[in-house]
This record gives structure tokens, sequence and C-alpha cells, in this order.
């Protein structure tokens, strides 16, 4: 016995003969067709749960973290995101402890902090700003020894800003280089 | 380019996510749905075209959504084998004035959503429905018994 699709249908003949035009009662009734595959469906939504979860783990920012470098005369705290997203605003906060006085401290950003980033403020200026090798050199001035410097840079991120870039500190005591905080920051879209 | 690339993927993910969240969720539009779907389309806009409030963005935003409307319509005609999985198919849910329990589940529609939708559509009882199918678009449709 067919329908009036021309299908095979095990339906009794007067059930057939009014089944809706272009309904199988095989397909649409027994949902034999892929278009009720449970598997995908439940595949996609295990998937999008976890990218959900992932996100709630700070797999995509933007929960700032502590980096700590550390050496004789002074160590260097740096509290900031490190997985964005392009448009966010966030902030980076450079803590120096000064364990001996420094003279006349320089903060060195990689590249990776100003390409395609918004550096919207930054607090207190520094007495002066430059660049080496493409690096921004940001002259603090003396820290005595038991004190703390904090400079806080707030920034915003390009939203064509994607992928992995180096944001790399390093710490200067003038000429001397004191400590270096490798660091990468990951931007997604 | 980027928002091109944007627009790509934003289409994609609410196509299939349309997909697999089920007709249910599609045709109903109550007043707290219709409030989610203005946050969905403010969601939306601003990661589809973020800062960007140019005609040219704009412009490549819309044509990007509509070029690929268009090509999944067109796929959807010319490859019939694929219509199932792009637009999904019809369900019976009930037959002969009985319902098909494994279908409704599967929809997630009660029994109650089913008796409104046979209200709207001017039918008190089941016992009159010979056929009733969700539709891909989610609304239910009857076919009364013919000597009802």
């Amino acid at each position: 016995m067919s329908s009036r699709t021309g299908e095979a249908s095990f339906e009794p003949r007067s059930v057939a003969a009014e089944i809706p035009d272009r309904i199988v009662l095989k397909r649409h009734r027994d949902l034999s067709s892929l278009g009720f595959n449970r598997p995908a469906r439940y595949a996609i939504l295990v998937l999008l749960g976890l990218v959900l979860v992932l996100g709630l783990a700070n797999v995509f920012g933007q929960h700032p973290q502590t980096v700590t470098a550390r050496s004789a005369k002074a160590d260097l705290e740096l509290y900031a995101p490190d997985h964005l997203r392009g448009g966010l605003l966030y902030e980076a906060r450079f803590t120096i402890r000064a364990h001996e006085s420094l003279k006349h401290a320089v903060l060195q950003l990689a590249p990776g902090w100003t390409e395609s980033q918004q550096m919207n403020t930054i607090a207190p200026s520094p007495l002066a700003q430059t660049s080496r090798n493409g690096s921004l050199l940001l002259t603090l001035g003396p820290v005595k020894r038991g004190e703390h410097y904090t400079l806080y840079i707030e920034f915003q991120v390009n939203p064509t800003n994607v992928g992995r870039r180096s944001t790399d500190v390093l710490l200067y005591d003038g000429n001397t280089q004191l400590l270096a905080v490798d660091r990468t920051i990951t931007v997604f879209p | 380019m980027d928002i091109v690339l944007r627009g790509c993927v934003i289409f994609v993910f609410l196509y299939v996510l349309m997909r697999v969240i089920g007709r249910r969720e599609l045709s109903s539009l109550e007043p707290f749905d219709l409030i989610l779907l203005v946050v969905l389309g403010d969601a939306v806009q601003q990661g589809l075209t973020q800062d960007d409030y140019s005609l040219t963005g704009a412009i490549l935003a819309i044509g990007t959504i509509a070029m690929l409307q268009l090509a999944v319509s067109f796929t959807n005609f010319k490859f019939p084998k694929l219509r199932s999985i792009i637009d999904g198919e019809p369900i019976v849910v009930v037959q002969d004035g009985k319902p098909i329990d494994k279908n409704l589940r599967r929809e997630r529609v009660t029994l109650d959503d089913l008796a409104a939708a046979m209200r709207k559509q001017g039918i008190g009882s089941l016992d009159d429905v010979q056929w009733a199918v969700m539709e891909t678009s989610g609304i239910i449709s009857f076919l009364k018994k013919s000597d009802s």
C-alpha cells in the first residue's frame, strides 16, 4: 500500500487515504527523517553549554589575574586580564614595591600593550614617555625603599585586534634591568 | 572584511540555535518573548557592527545577512534532501483524535498547549481532530474529521 506521496505506508487503507498531502507517516509521525536526528541536536546543545561553561571559567576573559616578578631590589605586581574580547574596557595596575631605593624607575611595555588598543587614561602621568625598539618606555621617577608605586592604565581593545600578543613588562632602574614579567594576552573576536 | 565575517558567524550561529532549540520556542510570542527578541537584537547588533556607525558598515551587515538567507532558501529549494536538515520537517502530533505523546514530548508541547492551539482554530475537542501537524514554523495545523 502506498500513501499519496508515493512512499510506503503500513496504515490501513482508510487511514492512508486521509493522510494530509506531503505528510509521510514514517517520516513525520515516526520521526525517521534525518531532520529529527536527536544525537546531533543534543551534541550541538552540549557544545553550546560547553562554550558557556568556558565563559564562566574565564576562558574568554576578562577577569584580571595577578602576576608577580621578584628581585632583590624590587617586586613588580601586575594586575590585569590576559584574556580579552574586542571592544572591552579594562584596567592594568602596575605596582612596584621597592626593597631598595630606585633612583629612576622605568617601566618598559611590550608593543602588545599599545598595538590596536586604546590607552584611555594613565595615572599618575609618567615623567616621560618614549619608545625603545617598538616598546613603550614610561619613566616613573624615584621610588623610596619600603614604599610602593602604583600606576593605573585604562585600555580599550579595538574590535579588529584579534589574536595573541606579547605584553611583557620590564622594570629598570635607570639603564639596569631589574626584572621582567613574561606575559601574553589573547583577544577574542 | 570584519563585518562580513562577523555577519556570517552570527547568521550561522543563530540559524543552528533556532534549529536546535525547537519549534515550540519559535511559535510563541508572549510578552517575555518580545522582550527577549529586543535583547537578542541588541546583543547581535553589538557583536555585528560594534562601534561602526557608518552607512557602509550597515550595508555590509544587512547585505551579508540577506545574501546568506537567500543562499539558505536557494539550497532549500534546489536540494530537497537537505531540506529536512535546514528547515526541519512537520511533525504529526495528533492522529485520529489521539495525541502522539512521543512527538509532543519531543517538542515540549503539553496537552494544555495543544488545547489552546485548538481553541484558536475554533476546535473544542480532540475527538474532532483527525490530524494535527506541528509545522516547521512551530504553528500547529488541525485537520478536522470529515464527519465533525
